[in-house]
């Protein structure tokens, strides 16, 4: 059982001449794993070291449990923490590195022992018990913060970039290691990152950050399909989505304009655009959502564009196409039948129904 | 090309070689010296001692026993041991806080201790010793005192460059572990600390032991005389006759437990202990 609440958090440096956190209340539910995501030098992980009590909180409740712990020492919070840089202890064996925090609260030898096996067991590092840090692979010394963490059994488990220096492929692996471990260990899981697919892949809930803000906090199937600002739209999802100029009109029926192109307002959203008429806005689209000419055929409602091809990606199956409009460069993933080079002109579309639209000053989601 | 090198090789070889001959030549004379009866120690100090002018451990015994030599090694031994192991524990503790609480204030007493470093022991040896007598430190115990004083700005200038390099995440997982800043420096920091305490150690239990100006002003040729002082006295005190042989012997016995302590601590002198404590 563990709760974390923020009411009102304000993190300042310096004597507050450096503010990071303006304002902060989240509250994460039990046994949930929550991931923080932003920008570098966002707060993520001055919010996750408040957690841990490694930051003083300069005003406002952090409350675990219902338990307000602003000025409770760290190692009398229940929380057990990952770094980035792993920091085991140099100078002992993964065994001791493991058995420190346990050691420490004079737990008996033979529990101690039992408990430090079941989690080298669970993490596969058994056979480098008696090795030192230093001669462990990075994956390996990862995989022993974990352990670390994981035999004190923590009320709340705080990660911060864990696997980011790990390879391409190790880190794809630990994912699905640290997804499986939440699940079996069954604790609240406070996750950082500034890898969207890491968010996307592991988190039950994401808390998008920036500059100290919380953008959204919600699953990823909501961020991705409703963001609420362009902040949140621009960062979920890979590719970026694209953002392009556009306006309202009201012609025969509500209509967006861009670049030369026309789509009627999709339904769902005509009330909120009505407001917009004769205004700017910004129109967004996911790379992904945009379909081939053979696709958008027997579609209705799309609008079919006609681009010339900057640079062609093939990944596979599908084809990155990155073209210019409207003065700006965008990106479209689509699943080409044919081979497209650069300065091919190709036919592109979307549905009016997967575009998103945002006021132009506020930045926020219309609708 | 590879003959060229092998011959550039063999030309800086006997460089050092003839460098580090000249340089230990004193020190195995004084061996050779140490084992010849007095008479062909004046006669011939540099011939190898053979036959008649062997006088195997005599020299030894006599040193051993003459002029309260085991006193004067007590008194160095004694002295060494406590100053050493002040400085490097306390030096190490004020080097942790130094650079773990920055502030204005730890940045000053940084700075002062790197100052004393820089004054010349000379120009505040009489000021010292005069408040050394002042304050009753001019017995075993205050120069002790006195030589915690005297190491400590080396000693935290090579310990705070040291932990500067230890990442803070370590204290701060050992914080999260459940310690509290004394056992966090204890069994967590210091142990990292190892190669450079040892250094310390070593650099201050050479210069401690062989001091010679520092004991003779504080502790003077008295009871509590050290090592070296001792060595001196035997070298000028009384008329007639000097015993070059016992001298001898006391010199190797002397200089016997620093090179003893040196390869002793020589092994542990590991670089690069925090690899492996994050990513690398
Ligand atoms: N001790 C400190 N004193 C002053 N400013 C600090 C301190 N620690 C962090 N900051 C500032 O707070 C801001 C947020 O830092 P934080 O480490 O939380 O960012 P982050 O989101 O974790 O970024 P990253 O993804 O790069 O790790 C940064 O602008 C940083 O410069
Ligand atoms: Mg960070």
């Amino acid at each position: 059982m563990a709760t974390i609440k923020f009411t009102d958090v304000v993190k300042s440096f310096d004597n507050g001449k450096v503010t990071v956190i303006p304002n902060l209340s989240l509250e994460i539910a039990d046994k949930e794993f929550v991931v923080l995501v932003g920008p570098s030098g966002c707060g993520k992980s001055t919010t996750l070291r408040m957690i841990a009590g490694l930051e003083d909180i300069t005003s406002g409740e952090l409350y675990i449990d219902d338990k307000k712990v602003n000025d409770i020492p760290p190692k009398d919070r229940d929380i057990a923490m990952v770094f980035q840089s792993y920091a085991l202890y140099p100078h002992m064996t993964v065994y001791k590195n493991m058995a420190f925090a346990l050691k420490l609260k004079k737990m008996p030898k033979d529990e101690i022992d039992k408990k430090v096996r079941w989690a080298a067991k669970i993490l596969d590092i058994e056979p480098y018990l008696d090795r030192k840090p230093r001669a462990l692979s990075g994956g390996q010394r990862q995989r022993v913060a974990l352990g670390r963490a994981m035999v004190r059994n923590p009320k709340v488990f705080l990660l911060d970039e864990p696997l980011s220096n790990l390879d391409a492929k190790l880190r794809t692996e630990m994912r699905s290691q640290i997804t499986s471990l939440h699940q079996r260990l069954q604790t609240t899981f406070v996750y950082v990152t500034h890898d969207q697919t890491e968010a996307m892949t592991m988190a039950d809930r994401i808390v998008v950050m920036d500059k100290g803000v919380i953008q959204q906090f919600d699953t990823p199937q909501i961020l991705y399909n409703e963001p609420a600002n362009m902040f949140v739209a621009g960062f979920i999802g890979s590719p970026q989505m694209n953002f392009i100029d556009a306006s309202v009109v009201k012609d025969n029926g509500l209509k967006i304009l861009f670049s030369g192109y026309e789509i009627p307002a999709p339904k769902e959203k005509k009330e909120y655009l009505e407001d917009y008429i004769g205004k700017d806005i910004v129109l967004g689209i996911r790379p992904e959502h945009f379909l081939s000419a053979e696709e958008a055929k027997s579609e209705k409602d799309c609008c079919t564009m006609t681009v010339k091809t900057e640079i062609a990606e093939m990944t596979g199956s599908e084809t990155n196409i990155y073209f210019e409009l409207g003065g700006k460069r965008h990106i479209a993933r689509i699943k080409a039948e044919k081979k497209i080079c650069s300065g091919d002109c190709v036919k592109l579309a979307f549905r009016s129904t997967s575009a998103h639209f945002f006021d132009k000053d506020t930045k926020m989601s219309i609708g | 090309m590879k003959s060229k090198r092998s011959a550039v090789n063999f030309l800086i070889y006997t460089l050092l070689f003839a460098l580090a001959a000249v340089f230990l030549a004193p020190i195995f004379i004084i061996l050779l010296n140490s084992v010849k009866s007095n008479f062909y120690i004046s006669d011939s100090p540099f011939s190898i001692p053979s036959g008649e002018s062997f006088a195997g451990i005599q020299n030894f015994i006599k040193g051993f026993t003459q002029s309260d030599f085991l006193q004067a090694f007590l008194n160095s031994a004694f002295i060494t041991v406590f100053s050493v192991g002040g400085i490097v524990l306390l030096t190490s503790m004020t080097a942790w806080y130094i650079v773990r609480v920055s502030g204005r204030l730890t940045k000053i007493i940084y700075y002062l201790f790197v100052f004393s470093m820089i004054v010349p022991f000379q120009m505040v040896m009489y000021t010292m010793t005069y408040y050394a007598f002042e304050l009753g430190l001019n017995n075993r115990l205050g120069i002790i005192l006195i030589y915690i004083g005297f190491g400590a700005g080396l000693s935290v200038f090579m310990f705070s460059g040291f932990i500067k390099s230890i990442p803070k995440e370590i204290e701060e997982a050992a914080t999260i572990d459940g310690c509290s800043p004394i056992k966090t420096f204890f069994l967590v920091v210091f142990p990292i600390l190892k190669p450079t305490a040892i250094t310390v150690a070593i650099l201050n239990a050479m210069w401690i032991w062989n001091d010679y100006l520092l004991p003779y002003l504080v502790l003077g040729s008295g009871k509590s005389r050290t090592l070296p002082v001792a060595v001196q006295m035997a070298l000028t005190g009384g008329y007639g006759n000097k015993d070059m042989g016992a001298l001898m012997a006391m010199l190797v016995l002397a200089i016997v437990p620093i090179i003893i302590f040196y390869l002793f601590c020589q092994k542990y002198i590991i670089k690069g202990v925090v690899a492996g404590a994050v990513k690398g």
